[in-house]
């Protein structure tokens, strides 16, 4: 207990000499670190569009339960939160209690900004008040079915599934681990996407981090199983990947993922990367037994359209086999072989390998679809990255054929992809059967009191 | 024959300039139809054919070959397409399917230098336009935006934006072709071209496939293909394989319909407000003449006699050697840099003004091919591919030809499979051109020592590789009596009928057409707006 004090202590320590350090503004200072603190926890991603102004909200989230449109969070008084309190703004970033006392959905990560020291929600607070420009303009409100637009029902989850507790430090390790463990389990909020979910969507506690589908993108096991997780990644690599979202011969970020790095944690400090990557280098194994190895070790170059040289084309392209279709549509940047081009032009052209690529190397194989239908984009000031998109290109059946073709021969040979799983990832994924189970549930309830009413109105009826 | 179609403007033609007009139109809220004689073919069918074609210098082998809308074809035979009546062969090389010829190009979107539209004025030779390259400049960028241009800034053409992207880098050939030259005073300059050179567009950057022609096989280069896809984004509509055989007036000369086959032969009327015409500045000007009525016996727009007239494009002669260092040409864009100081000049009264372009293709086909001929195999084979392919260079020149009456498309009396008549060129050679390509051969000799060249090979004297730029067809002009349209590209004789084509360049400059004609199309799209 002493050691955990210990640590806590050199925490604040360092967090009150920052403070003190420019003491002449230190309302400045609050509102550079809650500007940190709220990159960290990659607020805008949720509370922006695209086109729309910062924090102003209006992003309709794909959820399995339907769209959740996120909330402006900007200081204005009558559209955004500018007349919370800081008790209110704890209550919601914690409980995922709104100011009039209606419950969020946790599509807002409240589950792990519970961790949060109250320090850095208050310097949050600060930001969110001083250092956003307030936008009096509402986006829509999240409409859900039925049952899930009763957000009170969301009480009952959060009994399930909310640890309302604050981060506390792990005394028997490091200041830079507890400082990874803080920033992961809270701001970062990794195990929202990388935790399974049970079938009440909640963080299956049982195995964190060990991987989950998003419906559309698969969100990998990032435990430390030198199998199923990225046990065998060195530190400096990942906090290279947490900073450019590239390791040659492993992955490269997609999807959520891309704009995770783009939007947060490339703009973290080295040292949190550091402390992050030293967290995450010891989350507990999860090992799936279906797994035999590493999902960046498969695979090698191969350059199998040599073949098709001097061999009659089909008639049109939906007739093409995989080795056209990879000749036709991806050989130009990723070559013939599959080996892509790490330097063009003078600068990284990240034009990557597909061989020894955790895209190819999941049993889950969406992400690879996922990279095909909407290519891979990062934002201005990053690397630069575009893969094109084929979703207009290429059908359902021809990106099942040509994924096959690239996990046949470039990556895990067990993976297989379909078309019904392309059609689907192309109309927004799988529903939750949440709703269904829910629904069902509430049918299953009204009928037990109807019968109930039914029993108990015949027991009363006079008899004849 | 019943009326089946109508829209506020109808487009013929779905190359880079009619649908990017089209496009402008489509996003101001205008109903917008465009028609295609040709079929639709995706990018990965034409990369599968480039790849698997034998013929990888024939840039139009890919292309697939409709009959109901054919194109010139020269390999292996010529298919006799365009009737060719002398006394020059004038073998032009366009592809009739959905986004047209820009499907093949080096992207080279040049603007023309401002006196190129006076060079009546300043070298009494040729004619001048009837607007300013002021009147142009906007429309230039706007093009240069939608296609992505970039360049270098000093390549003559004032702008009053920077580009919208930073050059391709250099490539190894280029930079040492820019070292070498300096000291004899050649500037070499990166080309203008519609070429990513990052992530733009939602389209990747180019990573040196060098095969920019036939096909770019990744979209890094622009092509009317994707001017089709933004128009068609816009709300513009499509229709492909009608072959546009007809246009009709009423009685106040108005256009009213254009009339298509489909490849059966089923006739389809189109109505409309108003018509671009931008079907390339052969088959346009053919379409008007087949079009002829009672009252326009010499076809449409054609008051002034000068439909298909003063026909020009940039014939080019060339040299090739072997440099005293390995260059490695075939890394990067396959036409990268310029020497750019000869476009324009006093001496422009006396011979040709002309822009060098310096190859950067891959030359191991061709090495390949001699190295065979001449019987050497095995491991000396190899070797003596490598130590070739990696000297040999080659630089052309695009050069300016003047407008000549003459030269000139008619209709042939020979039909196409839909029995509508092939268009037949005449076209000769003037001394104008021929001191102008000797004025060249010399800079080609010094250009060739200055980089230590031995095996000199000059194209042969009178005998010119041709640009497939095709020009002055429907020449635009202030008179009615010498030009086909007015400076918005309207006819004089139709106020509802615009012409969008690089036929509608009163003269040729020493600059590949495309983005002139983008721009004075999009000019038009705005008068046509503007004036809807």
């Amino acid at each position: 207990m002493q050691t955990i004090k210990t640590v806590w202590s050199a925490l604040t320590l360092a967090a009150a000499m920052c403070a003190s350090a420019h003491a002449a503004d230190m309302g400045t200072d609050i509102v550079k670190r809650g500007e940190y603190l709220a990159t960290a926890g990659d607020c805008i991603a949720c509370h922006s569009t695209a086109a729309g102004k910062s924090f102003a909200g209006g992003l309709a989230i794909a959820t399995p339960l339907g769209k959740i449109v996120s909330t402006n969070i900007t200081p204005s008084k009558t559209a955004g939160i500018g007349n919370y309190t800081l008790e209110q703004f704890t209550d919601a970033l914690r409980r995922g209690v709104r100011a009039d006392g209606e419950r969020l959905y946790p599509a807002m990560p409240y589950t792990s900004y519970a961790q949060l020291s109250d320090d850095d929600v208050k310097a949050l607070y600060i930001y969110f008040q001083q250092g956003v420009a307030a936008v009096d303009e509402k986006p829509a409100a999240t409409d859900l079915p039925f049952p899930f637009n009763i957000r009170v029902s969301m009480a009952a989850w959060n009994l399930l599934f909310l640890d309302g507790k604050p981060f506390v430090p792990d005394g028997s390790k490091s200041v830079e681990w507890n400082r990874g463990a803080y920033l992961a389990q809270g701001l970062a909020h990794c195990s929202t996407c990388h935790t399974p979910r049970t079938a009440l969507m909640g963080e299956d506690k049982s195995r964190p981090l060990a991987g989950a589908d998003l419906g559309t993108w698969y969100a990998p096991n990032i435990s430390s199983d030198a199998v199923s997780g990225i046990g065998s990644w060195s530190q400096a690599q990942l906090a290279e990947y947490l900073r450019s979202g590239r390791v040659a011969g492993k992955a490269q970020a997609g999807g959520p993922m891309a704009e995770v790095i783009d939007n947060s944690l490339r703009h973290l400090n080295e040292e949190d990367r550091q402390a992050l990557a030293t967290y995450i280098k010891t989350a507990a194994p999860q090992h799936d037994a279906q797994d035999s190895q590493a999902a960046d070790s498969f695979g090698q170059a191969y350059a199998g359209i040599g073949a098709l040289r001097g061999a009659p084309l089909a008639s049109d392209t939906s007739k093409f086999n995989g080795a056209q279709l990879y000749d036709a549509n991806c050989a130009s940047c990723h070559r013939a072989n599959g080996e892509g081009s790490a330097q063009w032009g003078g600068k990284d052209a990240s034009l990557p390998a597909l061989f020894h690529n955790t895209a190819l190397g999941h049993l889950n194989s969406n992400n690879l679809v996922m990279a095909i239908l909407e290519g891979v984009q990062r934002k201005a000031g990053g690397p630069e990255v575009l893969m094109p998109a084929f979703s207009n290109k290429l059908s359902d059946e021809q990106v099942a054929t040509l994924s096959n073709y690239l996990l046949q021969h470039y990556g895990n040979p067990a993976a297989k992809v379909t078309a019904e799983q392309v059609k689907s990832l192309r109309a927004g994924g799988e529903t939750s059967s949440l709703l269904t189970l829910a629904r069902v549930g509430i049918v299953l309830v009204i009928a037990l009191l109807l019968i109930v009413a039914v029993l108990l109105g015949r027991r009363r009826q006079p008899k004849p | 024959m019943s009326e089946q179609y109508s829209a506020d403007v109808v487009v013929i033609g779905s190359g880079i300039v009619g649908a990017l007009a089209a496009h402008r139109l489509a996003a101001q809220g205008a109903s917008v139809l465009i028609l295609e004689g040709g079929p639709r073919i995706d990018r990965a069918t034409l990369v599968e054919n480039f790849r698997n074609s034998p013929r990888k210098g024939d840039f139009v082998s890919p292309y697939p070959f409709s009959s109901w809308s054919p194109h010139p074809v020269y390999q292996p035979e010529d298919n006799d397409y365009l009737v060719q009546a002398g006394p020059y062969p004038y073998k032009a090389e366009y592809i009739r399917i959905v986004g047209g010829t820009t499907w093949h190009w080096a992207a080279q979107a040049w603007r023309v230098l401002p006196n190129d539209l006076r060079i009546k004025s300043l070298y009494g030779v040729g004619r001048d336009w009837p607007i300013a390259y002021e009147d142009l400049e906007p429309f230039y960028y706007e093009a240069e935006v939608k296609m992505g241009v970039s360049g270098a800034p000093n390549n003559g053409s004032p702008r009053n934006k920077p580009f919208p992207m930073q050059p391709v880098a250099e490539s190894y050939l280029e930079q040492r072709f820019r070292e070498r030259l300096a000291p004899g005073g050649y500037q070499v300059i990166t080309n203008t071209t519609a070429r990513n050179s990052r992530a733009y567009d939602n389209r990747p950057a180019c990573c040196g496939n060098n095969n920019c022609m036939p096909i770019c096989p990744i979209d890094a280069q622009y092509h009317g293909g994707l001017s089709v896809e933004a128009a068609e984004q816009a709300g513009a509509k499509l229709i492909h394989n009608a072959v546009v055989y007809r246009i009709e007036h009423d009685a106040q000369d108005r256009i009213v319909a254009v009339h298509y086959y489909d490849p059966q032969k089923n006739s389809v009327r189109v109505t409309g407000k108003t018509f671009i015409l931008a079907a390339n500045g052969i088959e346009s000007p053919k379409l008007l003449l087949l079009s002829a009525s009672d009252k326009f016996k010499n076809g449409l727009a054609n008051s002034s006699g000068t439909v298909g007239r003063n026909l020009m494009d940039h014939p080019s002669n060339s040299l090739s050697f072997e440099s005293d260092e390995e260059l490695w040409p075939g890394r990067g864009p396959m036409s990268p840099a310029s020497i750019n100081h000869l476009r324009d000049g006093a001496f422009r009264a006396d011979h040709a003004a002309f822009r060098i372009d310096i190859s950067n293709s891959s030359k191991v086909p061709a090495v390949t091919q001699t190295l065979i001929a001449k019987g050497v195999y095995g491991t000396e084979l190899e070797e003596q591919i490598r130590y070739h392919a990696a000297r040999e260079c080659s630089i052309k020149n695009v050069l300016e030809v003047l407008p000549d009456p003459e030269n000139r498309v008619v209709l042939s009396d020979k039909k196409d499979a839909l029995g509508i008549p092939r268009p037949q060129v005449h076209y000769a050679m003037s001394d104008y051109v021929h001191r102008g390509m000797a004025a060249a051969r010399e800079e080609y000799t010094r250009i060739a020592q200055l980089m230590g060249g031995t095996n000199l090979r000059y194209s042969p004297d009178g005998i010119y590789g041709n640009n497939q730029h095709i020009t002055g067809t429907l020449a635009m002009g202030s008179e009615s009596k010498d030009s086909v349209v007015d400076g918005f590209g309207r006819s004089h004789d139709h106020p509802n009928l615009y012409i969008a084509s690089t036929g509608v360049m009163p003269t040729a400059a020493t600059v590949n057409s495309t983005l002139t004609a983008v721009a004075l199309a999009l000019r038009s799209a705005e008068h046509i707006h503007a004036n809807a």
